[in-house]
C-alpha cells in the first residue's frame, strides 16, 4: 500500500513539474529558405539566441520563396491560421488589410525609439497613429557597378542620364552587356520609373499626388519619365533579354564579370562578400548614385528609398505576448549581426568597421548622403490591382509595344480606378 | 564503283540512323545538362559558356543538397505518400473502369464521363478553399492531406486508361468464372486484373510521374520541416533575392533519378499499356 | 460494347445467381463506384462549390468582402482582353499540337517501326526521357538556350548569317509565343510518339500486305489504309491534346510569365495570377469556373466532331 502512494505522489510531482515548466512554441513565418547564408542565416542566429536566453520557449519556422509565402499568408489569414511572427512587407497595398482585419498586434513605439532607426523607418510601419511592424532593411535604388570593366571601356562613373546612355556603344565595343537588372519581375523597372520622374519634376511627392488624384500620371514629367525609360531599353542599355531575365540570371550575369552596370537596391552590398564570385570581381565591385538628368529639377541626393520588408506579430495569436519580447530581441540583434553578415543593408544605424568593403563604405556613405527619400514606391503605394497594372504596363513600355504616352494613361487610369475605391 | 555495301537501300539507312543517333542526343542532352550544372559553382551558372565543364566538379552541391536539402526526410515522405497514393489511385480506378464498362446500370456512362472530365479542373482553384475544407477535419499538415487530392486529380486519366482496355476483353472472361462459382471479389482481382494489367501499369507509371513531382499542393497543405516532400528540397536552397542554383540543380537530379528509374523498368509495360488502350472495338 | 448473353440452354446445375443479375448487381456497382467518387467529390468537387462561391464576390484574398453576383463573369467576358487572347493562345497550341506535334510523332513513330525491336525499344526509351524530367528542369534549359547574347540557339543561327543573331526568342513579341508553344510541344512529343508508336504496333500485317497486293505506294498505303484504320485511336489523342493544352501552366509561368505584354498569356496561367499575385481572388475564381466551362464544352465538341463512342458521355 505505501509503495502505490509513494508512486502516486511521484507521478503527480513529476506531470506537475513538467506542466510547470511551460513550453511556449514559437510558430514563425518568411521567405528566408535558405539557413545558411544571409538573412536566414542571420534569423537563424537571432532565433538560437533567443532560445538559449528564454529556455522553454521552441521556434519552428516555416519559409518558402517570395511569391508563395505571400500565398500561404492568405491562405493562413483565411483559415485564422497565421503563425505568432511573420516576416512580411509593409506596403499599404499588403499591410494594410491585414491591419484592417485586426490580425496585426500594435508595437510600443517608444520602446523602439531608441534603437537607432534611421529617418522614416519606423513611420514606414505606422498606420492610424500605431506602430504595426518592424522595418529591417533600408532599401535604397542605386547602380552597382565593376570598376574593372569601366576601366576595361575606357570610361568613368556617369553623373548624368546622358552620360550614361552614353557609355553604351563603349561597353558594346568591347563585348560588354552595358547594363542588367530583373526585368521579369517589372518592379525594378518602376524603381527606375520613379527615379527617373524624382530626377525631372524633383518631388517624390508627385506620385502620392497622382494616386490621390491631385495630380495626373499623363502630366509631362511623368512621360518624360516614361520616355527616357524606354529610351534606356531601345538604346542597348540593357540586354536584350531584359524582359526574360530574372533576379537571379541578371545578378549572375553581373557577378561573373559580364555586365558592367547592375540596377538594384542597397540589400545587395553582400555583392563584395560572395564566395560565389570571383575574388577579382568582389575587389572591383562598388556604387555609385543615380543620375540626374539634364534640365530637371531632381539633384542626386535624392534618394529612391522605402523600407519594404518588417515583421509583425499576429494579434490572434495565443502567444503574441512571447513574439512582442521576440521583436523586442530581434531589434536589439539585428543590426549588428545583419551588417555582419553583409545580409542587408540595417534599417538601424550601423558603423562602417574598418574592413568593411569598398562597396560596403559606399552604400552607407550614399544613404547618409540623402537628403530627401521616396518612401514606398509608386507602384506598392496603392492596392494590388494598381500594383498589378503598372507593371504589366511597365513591361509593354519597355519592349516599345506602346508609347509612353500610352504607358502613362494605362497608369493613370488604374490610378483612378483605385482610388474610387 | 561504289562496293555493294553503299548501294542506294543502304545509305538510306545509314543517314536514318544518323538522324536517330543526333535526335537521340538532343532529347538526352537536358539530363547532361542538369548534371552538369550540379556539378559547377553556383556564380558560373546563367552565364555566357552554354555548355562548360566544371573545373572542379563540385561534388560538395551534392553533399549540400543531403545535408541541408533534408533529402533524406523528403525522400521517405515523398515514397510513402506517392506509394500509397499510386496504389489506392490504380484501385479506385480499375474499380470504376470495371463497374462502368462491364457491368450494365443506367449511370454507367455519366459516371465514366464525369470521372474522365475532372481531368480538366485546375489545380490553384481548389488550393484556398481546399485548404479551409481540410481544416475543418483536422488533416492540414499531414501526409492524407496529399494522399487524397492526388487520388482525386489522378483518378481521372488513369481511369480513362483502364476503361479503354477493358473494353476489348470479351465479357466471356466473367461468365465462365461465375459458372463455376466464383464471385466477384476473386474474379476482379485474379482473372480481369491480369488481362488489364497494361493499362494499369501504365495508369500507375503516369500518376507516380505526376505526384513524385508534384509541388504546388505540398506546399500549401504542409507546414513543418519534416513532412515535407522531395520537390520541396529545391526551394530549400532558394534565397531572398539570389539562389544557389547549383545546389538546387543537385537537388533536380536527385528528384529525377528515381521517375527515370521507374520509367526505364517500366517502359515496355507503357508500351503495352498504351496500345491495348489505343484500339478499342 | 456486347451486352449480356443469357445462357444458352441447359448449363443451369452449377448456376448461382442468374447472369443479368451480376452484371448489375446494385451493391457491387455502388462498392466499386463509390470510394473513387467519393474522393473526387471530396477534393474536387467540393472546392469548385467553393469557387463558385467566391468568384460571386469580390474578395482580394485577406479582409471582408462583397457579394457583387455576376459582376466578375461580366467583366470578364465583355470587358478582358487578356482572357480571350489566353483562349486564342490556348487555341493556337492546340492547332500546333494537333497537326505538328502529332505529324511529326507519327512519322517518326513509323520510321521506328520499320527497326527491329530491340533498337525501337532503345530510341523510344531515350526519346520519351524529355517527359519524365520535371518542367522546371525542361523551362530553365529552354530558357539558357535561347538567351539572346549566350544561347547556342543564336550562336547556331550566326554561323550562316552575316551579323550575329541576338534575337530575345522569349522576350521579343514577334517571337515570344513561337518560342513557349515550342517548349509546350517538345516536352509533350515523347508521349505522342508512345502513343502513336503503340497504335501502329496494334495493325494487322495483313493490311499492309493487301495494300501492297492492291499496288499501293507507300504514301497511299499510310493515307488510305493505315490513318483510317488508327481513326479511333487518333481521335483520342486529339481529346487528350486539347485537354493538356488547355490546362498548360508552368512552362508559361516560369519562362515568360504571359508577357511581354499578354502575348503568351495561356488561361490557366492567367487565372492563377489574378487570383494569387493580383489579390484579385474573387475575379480568379471567375476565371476558373469559366476555364472550366471552357474546357468541358470544347472536350465534349472534339469528341462530338470525332463520335468516339464509349469514352466520354
Amino acid at each position: 500500500m505505501k509503495k502505490i502512494v509513494v508512486a502516486l505522489c511521484v507521478a503527480v510531482l513529476v506531470t506537475v513539474g513538467a506542466g510547470a515548466q511551460t513550453k511556449v512554441s514559437l510558430k514563425q513565418g518568411d521567405n528566408l529558405p535558405d539557413r545558411t547564408s544571409g538573412m536566414g542565416l542571420v534569423f537563424d542566429t537571432i532565433n538560437s539566441e533567443f532560445k538559449a536566453a528564454n529556455p522553454g520557449v521552441d521556434i519552428a519556422v516555416e519559409s518558402y520563396p517570395d511569391q508563395p509565402w505571400q500565398e500561404k499568408v492568405k491562405i493562413y489569414v483565411a483559415a485564422k491560421q497565421l503563425p505568432d511572427i511573420n516576416k512580411y512587407w509593409s506596403f499599404p497595398g499588403m499591410f494594410k488589410p491585414l491591419i484592417d482585419a485586426k490580425l496585426v498586434q500594435p508595437l510600443d513605439k517608444g520602446a523602439f525609439d531608441k534603437l537607432g532607426y534611421l529617418p522614416g523607418a519606423l513611420e514606414s510601419n505606422v498606420y492610424d497613429g500605431k506602430l504595426y511592424g518592424l522595418p529591417l532593411t533600408a532599401d535604397c535604388w542605386v547602380i552597382y557597378y565593376n570598376k574593372k570593366l569601366f576601366k576595361e571601356a575606357g570610361v568613368t562613373v556617369p553623373t548624368t542620364y546622358e552620360e550614361l546612355l552614353a557609355l553604351v556603344p563603349k561597353f558594346k565595343a568591347k563585348g560588354i552587356i552595358p547594363a542588367v537588372t530583373d526585368g521579369k519581375d517589372a518592379w525594378p523597372l518602376v524603381e527606375t520609373f520613379d527615379n527617373l520622374a524624382e530626377r525631372i519634376n524633383g518631388n517624390f511627392g508627385r506620385v502620392d499626388a497622382a494616386l490621390k488624384r491631385t495630380a495626373k500620371f499623363t502630366d509631362p514629367d511623368f512621360v518624360q519619365a516614361a520616355t527616357l525609360l524606354q529610351k534606356m531599353a531601345t538604346s542597348g542599355l540593357f540586354a536584350d533579354d531584359l524582359m526574360v531575365s530574372d533576379y537571379g540570371a541578371s545578378r549572375n550575369l553581373f557577378g561573373q564579370g559580364k555586365a558592367a552596370m547592375y540596377l538594384m537596391g542597397t540589400w545587395e552590398v553582400g555583392l563584395a562578400t560572395d564566395a560565389n564570385f570571383s575574388q577579382d570581381f568582389r575587389d572591383n565591385v562598388d556604387a555609385f548614385k543615380f543620375p540626374v538628368v539634364k534640365g530637371g529639377k531632381g539633384k542626386v541626393d535624392d534618394l529612391v528609398a522605402w523600407y519594404g520588408g518588417n515583421i509583425f506579430v499576429n494579434a490572434t495569436g495565443k502567444n503574441k505576448d512571447m513574439g512582442v519580447k521576440y521583436l523586442d530581441f530581434l531589434a536589439k540583434r539585428w543590426p549588428a549581426l545583419a551588417w555582419e553578415k553583409q545580409a542587408g543593408y540595417p534599417a538601424q544605424k550601423v558603423v562602417a568597421r574598418a574592413n568593411d568593403t569598398t562597396l560596403a563604405k559606399t552604400l552607407l556613405a550614399i544613404g547618409s548622403d540623402a537628403k530627401a527619400t521616396s518612401g514606398t514606391p509608386s507602384l506598392d503605394r496603392s492596392d494590388a490591382q494598381f500594383k498589378d497594372s503598372i507593371q504589366k504596363a511597365i513591361g509593354e513600355l519597355v519592349v516599345s509595344i506602346i508609347t509612353p504616352e500610352e504607358f502613362c494613361k494605362k497608369v493613370d487610369a488604374a490610378a483612378a480606378k483605385a482610388a474610387k475605391k | 564503283m561504289t562496293g555493294p555495301w553503299l548501294s542506294s537501300k543502304n545509305l538510306g539507312k545509314v543517314v536514318l540512323g544518323a538522324f536517330l543517333i543526333v535526335l537521340a542526343l538532343l532529347q538526352l542532352f537536358p539530363l547532361v545538362w542538369v548534371f552538369n550544372y550540379s556539378l559547377q559553382k553556383t556564380g558560373d551558372l546563367f552565364g555566357s559558356a552554354f555548355f562548360s565543364l566544371p573545373a572542379v566538379p563540385q561534388w560538395n552541391n551534392y553533399v549540400r543538397a543531403f545535408v541541408d536539402g533534408k533529402i533524406l526526410q523528403s525522400s521517405i515522405n515523398s515514397v510513402f505518400i506517392v506509394v500509397t497514393s499510386v496504389a489506392a489511385t490504380s484501385v479506385l480506378a480499375f474499380c470504376i473502369a470495371y463497374a462502368c464498362t462491364r457491368m450494365s446500370w443506367k449511370l454507367r456512362k455519366v459516371v465514366l464521363g464525369f470521372v474522365s472530365l475532372g481531368m480538366v479542373i485546375p489545380i490553384h482553384v481548389t488550393l484556398l478553399p481546399n485548404f479551409i475544407w481540410f481544416g475543418m477535419f483536422g488533416m492540414l499538415d499531414t501526409h492524407l492531406s496529399l494522399i487524397i487530392p492526388y487520388v482525386a486529380f489522378q483518378i481521372s486519366f488513369s481511369t480513362l486508361v483502364i476503361a479503354a482496355q477493358l473494353q476489348s476483353v470479351p465479357l466471356a472472361m466473367e461468365e465462365s468464372a461465375f459458372m463455376d462459382g466464383a464471385k466477384y471479389r476473386s474474379i476482379l482481382p485474379k482473372i480481369i486484373a491480369p488481362m488489364a494489367a497494361p493499362s494499369i501499369v501504365t495508369a500507375m507509371i503516369s500518376t507516380f510521374l505526376a505526384d513524385w513531382n508534384e509541388f504546388i499542393m505540398a506546399n500549401t497543405y504542409l507546414a513543418t520541416d519534416d513532412k515535407r516532400t522531395l520537390p520541396f528540397s529545391i526551394i530549400r536552397f532558394q534565397g531572398v533575392y539570389a539562389s544557389d542554383y547549383a545546389v538546387q540543380f543537385a537537388c533536380m537530379v536527385l528528384v529525377a533519378i528515381p521517375a527515370l528509374i521507374i520509367f526505364f523498368l517500366f517502359s515496355k509495360w507503357i508500351m503495352a499499356g498504351v496500345s491495348a488502350g489505343a484500339v478499342k472495338g | 460494347m456486347a451486352e449480356t448473353k443469357p445462357l444458352s440452354g441447359g448449363f443451369v446445375s452449377l448456376e448461382r445467381v442468374p447472369m443479368k443479375r451480376l452484371f448489375n448487381n446494385r451493391p457491387v456497382i455502388a462498392a466499386l463506384v463509390v470510394p473513387g467518387l467519393l474522393i473526387m467529390v471530396f477534393a474536387m468537387i467540393i472546392p469548385i462549390g467553393f469557387s463558385v462561391y467566391y468568384s460571386l464576390t469580390n474578395w482580394s484574398g485577406i479582409g471582408d468582402f462583397q457579394w457583387v453576383g455576376f459582376a466578375n463573369y461580366v467583366e470578364i467576358l465583355t470587358a478582358d482582353p487578356t482572357f480571350w487572347r489566353s483562349l486564342a493562345n490556348v487555341g493556337i497550341l492546340i492547332l500546333v499540337t494537333v497537326f505538328l506535334q502529332n505529324t511529326a510523332a507519327f512519322a517518326l513513330a513509323a520510321l521506328l517501326a520499320r527497326l527491329t525491336p530491340r533498337w525501337s525499344r532503345f530510341f523510344r526509351t531515350i526519346y520519351f526521357i524529355p517527359a519524365v524530367l520535371s518542367v522546371v528542369v525542361i523551362t530553365a534549359l529552354w530558357g539558357n538556350i535561347m538567351n539572346p547574347t549566350f544561347g547556342i540557339l543564336n550562336k547556331f543561327l550566326s554561323l550562316f548569317t552575316t551579323d550575329p543573331v541576338t534575337t530575345s526568342w522569349l522576350g521579343k513579341p514577334a517571337t515570344a509565343l513561337g518560342s513557349v508553344v515550342w517548349i509546350i510541344v517538345w516536352q509533350g512529343f515523347g508521349w505522342a510518339l508512345l502513343f502513336f508508336y503503340s497504335a501502329l504496333m496494334t495493325l494487322p500485317v495483313e493490311l499492309e500486305e493487301a495494300a501492297k497486293i492492291d499496288g499501293a505506294g507507300r504514301w497511299m498505303t499510310y493515307t488510305r489504309v493505315i490513318l483510317p484504320y488508327l481513326f479511333p485511336v487518333i481521335s483520342a489523342i486529339i481529346v487528350i491534346d486539347v485537354i493538356s493544352s488547355l490546362k498548360q501552366m508552368e512552362i508559361i509561368f516560369l519562362s515568360t510569365g504571359g508577357g511581354p505584354g499578354d502575348l503568351t498569356q495561356f488561361t490557366a496561367v492567367y487565372l492563377y495570377q489574378k487570383a494569387f499575385v493580383a489579390s484579385q481572388y474573387g475575379y480568379g475564381n471567375g476565371l476558373s469556373i469559366l476555364f472550366v466551362v471552357v474546357a468541358v464544352g470544347l472536350t465534349l465538341l472534339v469528341q462530338r466532331i470525332f463520335r468516339t463512342e464509349g469514352e466520354l458521355a
